[in-house]
């Protein structure tokens, strides 16, 4: 089983930059200037706080004793990571780092993952039209298409649309994931505005993906037109269906681990569009740790953002195994 | 043929009799490329000497806030009565040397790194593709934000510095890949073989052959670096030293209401127009660069 | 065994495929150039046809015109092809002329050019292959394939079950004839068949060819630029430069006594396994490009060693100068 050898030797090397990434949030805290755990440990004194509460306070924020060897703290950190803890919020005091992080992510999880799928869906078609229809107006009009929505950054495109359909045109609400004056439930009017307040952060999403899907399924549909066995088919008199899903099938292949990828990213891709739409996801929580200088936070939601692209990377490698006979006994 | 590598770097470094009027040859021959030189230019020297024809500090005007374009503001007023289109020419300078910067330092690591590991492989290759894939993988936009937090990158020197320490692994790989390519073509046995060394091979055979690449994606680097600039300045994690256009968009988006009025268009679009058609221009020219460096592509 | 050269004109009967006027265009930038040029050729039922000429000479188009899959720029401008029993295939319908291709006459590809779809395994592109001709068992197919893998020495279950990347050059070659011949066609093209194989796998190749063509009646058209395939093979050498014929005769005939400078040029290029080395003769001066081709006058003058000031003036036309012999050279008196 050459295939599960490699396979074993990436998922360690997933662990060791997960490590590698834990490590050097670890000490970047430590290589702050005015250490921000000596600082909040002063501020707490300050207040009248008696000092061992004050230590174990901060200690219990932080993951490890602030007067410790830096090693002895290095290593009580890693062994509280070990157990998924990840210290506690400063700005949300004594709330667990771990239970912000995960009732952040499904913000994000859900409306970015609505925004890859219909990128991705309309993207593709976008990209056979252009590659198939390549030396007419409609194939050459897409392409274009793609190629200048590719190219306006994920914030200019979110600003243009709140500004359009908030300001100029009222159509949909602007800021907050829902109407705060409905209470959350699983009622239509809740779920509605749930929706109606998702819409454009969504559509921000799926266009700025929108224009790679398309250019990268064109390339990818061009090149298998031109592959030889194309033309072998229809040399044997195949039909025109059954060329159409060799094509599609060799075409897609490469997109495959292009889209687990990005699913990856997801959790750290959507800083700007959750910021502008004030929506209470993972990337919105690293720059609001950061204004608030939740040091434990950000270290949480960057670890969270780096390990789920990690992870990604190991889940595309499986599945592109399992879906091209030609890795599968390479 | 076995050509010796000097005469394969002839080749390719061919002595043009003027090289000027060369370029100037390639670019008037589409008007999208004149278009993007003069794009280009205009914002080279709204940057050089755009900040000479204002006072250090604009002037304010509560009584015309938000003010419709006029002969005196063409293109209106902010939140603070200040002339917009200063504030574009005085904000330009630093988001272009930023992004100039952050573009150098993107290539110059990319390709110290992707030439070292294409050049000596075995294990030194292996190393330096673990730290590449390291920075790869960690998705830049987040390690900007959290580096942010220790350093407090206020000059475009700095912004560039940082922009460019995050940036640069996707160059590097492709480099590197490069750089086998050519070892394939037996490019470097043959100039190892005539007893060159290894500094002379990697500057005077190597670079040369994989230079116009690197040009290219100098230029590509230019456009990234302007959004991740931008961007870090509008959600307002970098701390504000001067203005330019990303505390324009920061503080018509967060302080001053101008999403929430129509009369704030002018302020929230102008800025985003510029990025466009920086990027714009960029685009167009790089089609020119493109052909002058790519014989091959001539006349196609 | 080689059939003995036909000395008796042939009826129609005996005609398997007919070419007349046959003009293949490209579009460029600078203008419309034939590839082939008003060609018109007869093959003979149950024979062995080698098309030769160096690369360029219009050979491969042919072949891509015979199954009417001649690409964009490239189209057929005018004449007509004419199979037995289908009639002229340049105006069937798309689906006509689909069924037609597989089902009557098939190509077998290069060992080198990867034909087959990399995701599925051999036998899957059969059945689809069977799905596509409407075959009633299609299970069938598989017995076929199977029966002739095994017919070219191939391990039939393996080769089934292959993808292509398992194949080797040789196999892929083998596996390229099986897909032309599954649904029994009448006529089968190969495109330069001993291209890229080493020389066991070669003679291998070309007795499978020469075998299977009896067992089967195939009428069989083999393009090639090597000279010591048509001596093995072919009943007939049809000689093509610059988009037009230039000989057209029995093998035999042809390879020892050839009338056209250009074939002369041909067999003199082949090196002989005995005697000196630089007794073979490379061919002087390059094949001409698409847009060099001279409209008037003979198209081989500027390498011909022979030149007259009438190869300039007058286009030659393909003459009978023998029995069953045509040349198209003004040098060359009409029998």
């Amino acid at each position: 089983m050459a295939f599960l050898k490699v396979f074993v030797r990436k998922a360690i090397g997933g662990l060791v930059m997960i490590f590698v990434v834990a490590s050097f949030t670890f000490f970047l805290i430590r290589l702050m200037p005015g250490n921000p755990v000596t600082t909040k440990l002063n501020a707490l004194l300050a207040t009248g706080t008696p000092y061992p509460i004050a230590l174990s306070k901060v200690s219990v924020m932080y993951g490890f004793v602030p007067n410790q060897p830096v090693w002895q703290q290095y290593l009580t950190y890693l062994g509280e990571l070990a157990h998924f803890n990840l210290g506690e919020s400063i700005s949300y005091t004594g709330v667990s780092v771990t239970h912000i992080i995960l009732s952040a992510a499904p913000w994000t999880i859900i409306m970015v993952l609505t925004g890859v799928i219909v990128s991705f869906v309309l993207g593709v078609l976008a990209g056979v039209i252009a590659a198939v229809w390549r030396n007419s107006w409609i194939g050459q009009s897409s392409t274009f298409l793609a190629t200048f929505l590719h190219g306006i950054p994920q914030f200019m495109l979110a600003l243009v649309l709140a500004y359009v359909f908030t300001t100029v045109w009222r159509v949909f609400p602007f800021g907050a994931p829902y109407n705060a004056a409905i209470q959350p439930g699983w009622t239509p009017a809740f779920i509605g505005s749930l929706a109606k307040h998702a819409v454009l952060p969504v559509a921000a999403y799926a266009i700025s993906g929108y224009g790679g899907w398309a250019l990268t399924m064109r390339s990818s549909v061009t090149s298998v037109l031109g592959d030889e066995f194309i033309l072998a088919a229809e040399l044997r008199g195949l039909t025109r269906g059954m060329r159409l899903r060799y094509i599609a099938r060799n075409a897609f292949l490469p997109l495959f681990t292009t889209l687990t990828l990005s699913l990856g990213f997801m959790f750290g891709g959507s800083v700007f569009i959750e910021s502008i739409f004030d929506y209470p996801g993972l990337g919105n929580l690293l720059t609001t740790s950061i204004g608030a200088e939740d040091y434990p936070l950000m270290q949480g939601a960057f670890l969270l953002i780096t390990t789920a692209v990690i992870v990604a990377n190991l889940l595309a490698d499986l599945l592109y195994t399992a879906i091209d006979p030609r890795i599968r006994r390479a | 043929m076995a050509t010796s590598p000097a005469n394969v770097q002839s080749f390719y470094m061919v002595k043009r009799p003027n090289a000027l009027a060369v370029a100037w040859k390639v670019i008037v021959k589409k008007p999208s490329r004149v278009i993007g030189l003069i794009l280009i230019a205009i914002f080279v020297l709204m940057a050089a000497i755009g900040p000479m024809l204002y006072p250090p500090v604009l002037p304010i005007n509560p009584l015309a806030i938000y003010a419709a374009p006029s002969f005196a503001h063409p293109l209106g007023t902010d939140f603070q009565g200040t002339d917009v289109l200063a504030e574009i020419i005085t904000g330009a300078r630093f988001v272009l040397l930023g992004a100039f910067f952050a573009a150098l330092f993107t290539v110059l690591i990319g390709t110290s790194v992707g030439l070292a590991a294409g050049y000596f492989r075995k294990w030194r290759d292996s190393v330096l593709m673990r730290i590449t894939d390291l920075f790869l993988t960690v998705p830049s936009f987040p390690l900007l934000i959290v580096l942010s937090t220790i350093w407090r990158f206020t000059s475009p020197l700095a912004l560039g510095l940082v922009l460019g320490i995050t940036g640069w692994a996707g160059l590097a790989r492709a480099v590197r890949s490069q750089t086998f390519s050519l070892r394939e073509r037996g490019f470097i046995e043959a100039a190892r073989g005539i007893g060159l060394s290894d500094w002379h091979i990697l500057t005077r055979e190597i670079f040369p052959n994989i230079a116009p690449y690197i040009v290219m994606n100098l230029l590509i680097a230019t456009t990234g670096a302007i959004y991740s600039e931008i961007g870090l300045f509008f959600l307002g994690i970098v701390p504000f030293s001067t203005n330019n256009w990303g505390v324009m968009l920061n503080m018509a988006f967060t302080q001053s209401g101008a999403m929430y009025t129509k009369s704030g268009l002018l302020y929230l679009l102008s800025p985003l127009a510029c990025i466009m058609l920086v990027t714009f221009g960029v685009v167009l020219f790089l089609d020119a660069v493109d052909e002058l460096l790519n014989p091959r592509l001539k006349g196609v | 065994m080689k059939s003995a050269p036909l000395r008796v004109p042939l009826s129609d009967s005996e005609i398997e495929v007919s070419i007349r006027g046959l003009s293949v265009s490209y579009q460029t930038s600078t203008g419309l150039y034939d590839a082939i040029h008003d060609l018109s050729l007869a093959i003979h039922r149950g024979s062995i046809t080698a098309i030769i000429g160096e690369s360029g000479s219009g050979k491969s188009t042919l072949a891509m015109a015979m199954l009417n899959s001649v690409t964009f720029p490239g189209k057929i401008r005018t004449g007509a092809i004419d199979y037995a029993d289908v009639g002229d295939i340049t105006g069937l319908n798309a689906e006509s002329l689909r069924r037609f291709r597989g089902e009557h006459a098939a190509m077998v590809f290069q060992a080198s050019q990867d034909t087959l779809n990399p995701l599925k395994r051999v036998g899957a592109q059969l059945l689809d292959m069977a799905r596509s001709h409407g075959l009633r068992d299609r299970k069938a197919i598989l017995r076929e394939g199977s029966l002739l893998a095994e017919r070219m020495s191939l391990p039939a279950s393996r080769v089934m079950a292959a993808y292509q990347h398992e194949l080797s050059g040789g196999m892929r070659q083998r596996v390229s004839m099986i897909f032309a011949l599954a649904l029994k066609p009448r006529v089968v093209l190969l495109d330069e068949p001993t291209t890229a194989l080493d020389v066991l796998s070669q003679s291998h190749v070309l007795q499978i060819v020469r075998a299977i063509h009896e067992e089967r009646h195939l009428t069989t058209l083999l393009i090639t630029h090597d000279m010591g395939v048509v001596a093995e093979l072919s009943d007939r050498v049809v000689v093509m430069y610059a988009g037009r014929i230039m000989e057209d005769a029995p093998s035999r005939d042809l390879l020892r006594a050839p009338r056209h400078p250009y074939a002369k040029a041909l067999i003199r290029a082949i090196p002989r396994l005995t005697g000196p080395l630089d007794r073979a003769q490379a061919l002087p001066g390059a094949p001409l490009e698409l847009r060099q081709i001279p409209v008037v006058g003979c198209v081989f003058r500027d390498r011909c060693t022979l030149r007259q000031s009438i190869c300039d003036e007058v286009t030659p036309t393909l003459r009978e100068v023998a029995p069953d012999h045509r040349t198209a050279c003004h040098l060359e008196v009409e029998a």
